[in-house]
């Protein structure tokens, strides 16, 4: 059945017209950012975690390995623990038993290489963009460095506005650029576009595909939204019943794209339906189909 | 915002506009002086308004009214930073700390039921008529005010703003800083304008029962000689102070709420 729905999803994606996508030109972020080092980004390592709520058993036993630089998006029905994962992650709360390491150490040895992007942008209303961008940033280049990452997401010109004055998505693209400027090892996503306008989010989407390219960090995206998670994701993991029901990877289908870059446009999602009728270009895909808990069974290629 | 806007638009309409609220109070003014000048109002009830204007006017020239009202605001000053200083700095730590709250919060709301003005007998009794009487009695006032919305503001400043800040490393006086004290601001200054508003109102009584110079010494001196014009002179004369301080608190909240939407729309 979740097959069914990544699917769906893929067929969504692939039919989105072209033009939706480029309704506002992004800048390039490659170009802002030649020279500065990439940061590699984190391994992550969850191992047996598990955590309940009182008596309300939330995530058990979860075992989650993210290579460096890898884009995991995390799925599943409200209320399924998939932004406690992310939060475990976070260290924003902990784990009732096992452990995450993140580059094999403990989490508390990485807290400066990791930012979290909330669903809400929580910018500090008192504080001007460009301040709230600066927000914990040490050393007196703050501002300077505050507003080159507030030009990255394309909000160069509302440095000096209030918060309050943006609109959602401009606050989203305030917190992604107030995450970035600390140079994250592993960018946490936790439903940043749930409340924004559809096009706004297929912008946002580009958007953080493009810097995430750029900066090389490993990233980790909670969503609702399965069409979301594969647009993005390298891997979708999916949660259910305290745990992981399915881990996939996402393939790039397209010829023409094989060993480049990939596009948004020119993946699907790969899972073990529709690998079950492989379109010609699947045998050149760089990831061959991983055999998943549940793939396996039916994989017939 | 729109009315300025339709007044430069409809300049006969928009006078008509500014000028509508000051009719009754102009017409009051006409009728209270015809009143008194025909002899229909005794100078005992009340004086005419241009005996009132004339008693402000000599007692600006010989600086007798600069000296009362200094000495009047001093005191207010001084018993508001007193007690204001001690509001804000309790509510500050009963905001942030659950011991603190537990140990001192209960005691704290038992005594804010008392009246500060059913001190008085005790206050006579405790510090005599001087100086100290007053300051305490204003310094009662406006600490409670001062003190609840404090503590209010600091445990109403949104918890996830708090988390964000955290996991971008902030914390101890940073995170206070940057986040706990200006999300409690907008709260503490509306403690504050209570304040002003009690302020006012228990120096009136402190001076009343008596004092040696002030507004308060001034009026009930008057009031020995059957001075209704210097009477009603100090009556508006603490109407104008309460309204300056109010003028004052406002420009605070403009000034330091900046950011604030409810704040936002004269700059806009």
């Amino acid at each position: 059945m979740h097959m069914t729905e990544l699917d769906g999803a893929a067929l969504t994606l692939r039919t989105l017209p072209e033009p939706m996508r480029r309704l506002r030109a992004i800048p390039d972020a490659s170009q802002a950012r030649t020279g500065a080092p990439r940061a590699e980004g984190l391994a992550v390592e969850v191992r047996g975690v598990a955590k309940a709520y009182g008596k309300r058993r939330v995530l058990e036993a979860i075992d989650l390995r993210i290579a460096p630089g890898e884009f995991v998006a995390i799925v599943g029905r409200s209320g399924c623990g998939k932004s406690t994962l992310l939060r475990l992650v976070a260290a924003l709360e902990h784990a009732d038993t096992g452990e995450v390491a993140l580059d094999g150490a403990a989490l508390a040895q990485h807290r400066e290489d990791v930012r979290i992007m909330f669903q809400d942008a929580r910018l500090l209303p008192w504080k001007r963009v460009v301040d709230n961008i600066a927000l914990g940033l040490p050393g007196p280049d703050g501002q300077r460095r505050a507003r080159e990452a507030l030009a990255q997401v394309g909000l160069a010109e509302r440095a000096d506005d209030w918060p309050a004055v943006l609109s959602g998505g401009q606050r989203q693209r305030v917190a992604l650029a107030r995450a970035l400027v600390h140079r994250p090892r592993l960018l946490l996503l936790d439903e940043p576009l749930g409340a924004l306008d559809a096009l706004t989010r297929i912008e946002m989407q580009q958007l953080i595909e493009s810097l995430w390219r750029t900066h090389g960090f490993t990233a980790l995206l909670v969503t609702h939204d399965v069409s979301e998670a594969v647009a993005l994701a390298d891997r979708v993991v999916l949660i259910e019943d305290h745990g992981i029901a399915l881990d996939e990877r996402v393939h790039w289908v397209d010829r023409a794209h094989a060993g480049k870059p990939r596009s948004r446009r020119s993946r699907i999602a790969c899972c073990s339906a529709c690998c079950a009728n492989p379109p010609a270009p699947m045998a050149k895909s760089p990831h061959p189909c991983p055999a998943s808990k549940r793939g396996a069974g039916r994989s017939d290629h | 915002m729109k009315a300025p806007r339709s007044l430069r638009s409809l300049p006969p309409e928009g006078i008509v506009q500014r000028g509508l609220p000051w009719v009754v109070p102009v017409l009051t003014l006409i009728g209270w002086e015809l009143a008194s000048t025909r002899g229909w109002l005794s100078t005992r009830v009340l004086p005419e308004p241009l005996a009132v204007a004339t008693a402000f006017w000599s007692l600006l020239r010989s600086g007798e009214l600069w000296q009362h009202v200094a000495v009047s605001s001093m005191r207010a000053l001084a018993g508001l930073a007193v007690g204001g200083g001690l509001g804000l700095l309790l509510g500050l730590l009963t905001g942030s700390s659950r011991v603190l709250e537990t140990l001192l919060d209960t005691s704290l709301q038992m005594l804010r039921n008392i009246p500060a003005l059913a001190l008085i007998p005790l206050v006579i009794l405790w510090f005599g008529i001087d100086e100290t009487a007053k300051l305490f009695l204003v310094a009662v006032g406006v600490f409670f005010p001062i003190y609840l919305n404090t503590f209010h503001g600091i445990r109403s400043v949104d918890k996830g703003l708090i988390e964000m800040a955290r996991s971008y490393g902030l914390s101890g006086w940073a995170l206070w800083r940057h986040v706990v004290l200006p999300g409690a601001l907008p709260s503490v200054l509306v403690g504050l304008r209570f304040s002003l508003g009690l302020m006012w109102v228990l120096l009136i009584v402190a001076e009343t029962i008596s004092a040696q110079a002030g507004i308060g010494y001034l009026t009930m001196n008057a009031r020995e000689f059957l001075q209704t014009d210097v009477v009603l002179v100090g009556i508006l004369l603490y109407a104008a102070l309460g309204k300056l301080a109010d003028v004052l608190a406002k420009a605070l909240e403009r000034g330091w709420l900046r950011w604030h939407p409810g704040y936002q729309v004269q700059a806009a």
